[in-house]
């Protein structure tokens, strides 16, 4: 499993890591392969936290990469990274998916594994493990705009800029809903405790 | 005169050092969300704590990217014709029996011009 501290590709202001990457992929699309094992996970993980359902985040995250590759050679490196034009695509996966869904959809959460434990303490252990459900749970009830901006945050480690590309607003907006974010959740979790 | 920056503006500003392994009192301080904002900057370091990726089903990830790979090899045109040879012979030999039709009409074409013209010098 991807640390942390993995999770968050480094931040160069201009360059994006990516784009050998992907001049390789535009020359010979056998060379997407690195770009999809880099990226896989941290897509499945947006397409789930979204959709709550394993089968229907693995359907959305094949559906993103497949119109990756196809769409690969129009991409053009001018300004937006590669991961916020591959979470675009994703995100619009995404919003065909909730579409599609003549239900209202129920994120269950509960089967997201607990995060790696550093500490040996067996009640420290299970405290985590109980705090790790409520926050979950919290999250899911944050509204659709607001859990995107959480997910792609915090669990794919995405600026604030980046996720303004994905989702198609501004910065400050993306920030906005940021801070109203947390701080529902923490009145939430305030409110449980 | 720049407008100071705002609360959701230095609250990010402390979420980016968070995220860049900074500790969250600290990553408060520096962006100088204290005290309102430095609950939410240590909220999303649990986050970034709590909220990890669930783990992608081996079964699925091999599935697609197989799927990929054969896209991608679909994409690539010399590989495509290498895995069709006979198609690319008959491309091939389309190609030059067009090229061959055309230089013939332009051939009879030039040769009945040139004998129109013989004729009406004549």
């Amino acid at each position: 499993m991807t640390g942390p501290l993995e999770r968050r590709a480094p931040r160069m202001p201009g360059v994006d890591p990516d784009l050998a990457d992907v001049r390789d992929a535009q020359r010979d699309p056998a060379a997407f392969a690195a770009l999809y094992r880099r990226y896989l996970e941290r897509v499945y993980g947006y397409c789930f936290y979204l959709l709550g359902d394993h089968h229907d985040a693995e359907d959305a995250t094949e559906r993103t990469f497949i119109a990756a590759l196809g769409a690969i050679d129009r991409y053009r490196d001018e300004g937006a990274s590669f991961r916020s034009w591959l979470f675009r695509i994703a995100h619009n996966q995404l919003a065909n998916a909730l579409r599609a869904r003549s239900r209202q959809p129920t994120t269950r959460l509960d089967d997201v594994p607990e995060p790696v434990a550093t500490v040996s303490d067996p009640e420290l252990l299970t405290g985590l493990a109980d705090d790790a459900r409520r926050v979950r749970a919290a999250v899911a009830t944050l509204s659709e705009d607001r859990r995107q901006v959480i997910v792609l945050r915090f669990v794919d480690g995405l600026s604030t800029r980046e996720i303004g590309e994905v989702l198609g607003r501004s910065q400050g907006a993306v920030r906005v809903l940021q801070h109203r974010a947390l701080r529902d959740l923490a009145a939430l979790l305030e409110r449980e405790s | 005169m720049s407008q100071p920056p705002s609360a959701a503006e230095r609250l990010d500003h402390a979420l980016d050092g968070v995220l860049d392994g900074v500790t969250p009192v600290a990553a408060a301080a520096t962006a100088g969300t204290e005290p309102y904002g430095r609950p939410l900057v240590l909220l999303g370091a649990d986050l970034r704590r709590i909220l990890v990726a669930p783990p992608v089903a081996p079964r699925f990830e091999a599935r697609l990217g197989a799927r990929l790979a054969s896209v991608a090899n679909a994409r690539d045109p010399v590989a495509w014709a290498m895995r069709h040879p006979g198609t690319l012979l008959v491309t091939g030999v389309g190609s030059a029996v067009g090229v061959g039709v055309t230089a013939y009409a332009v051939w009879r074409s030039t040769r009945r011009s040139s004998a129109a013209a013989r004729l009406l010098h004549r």
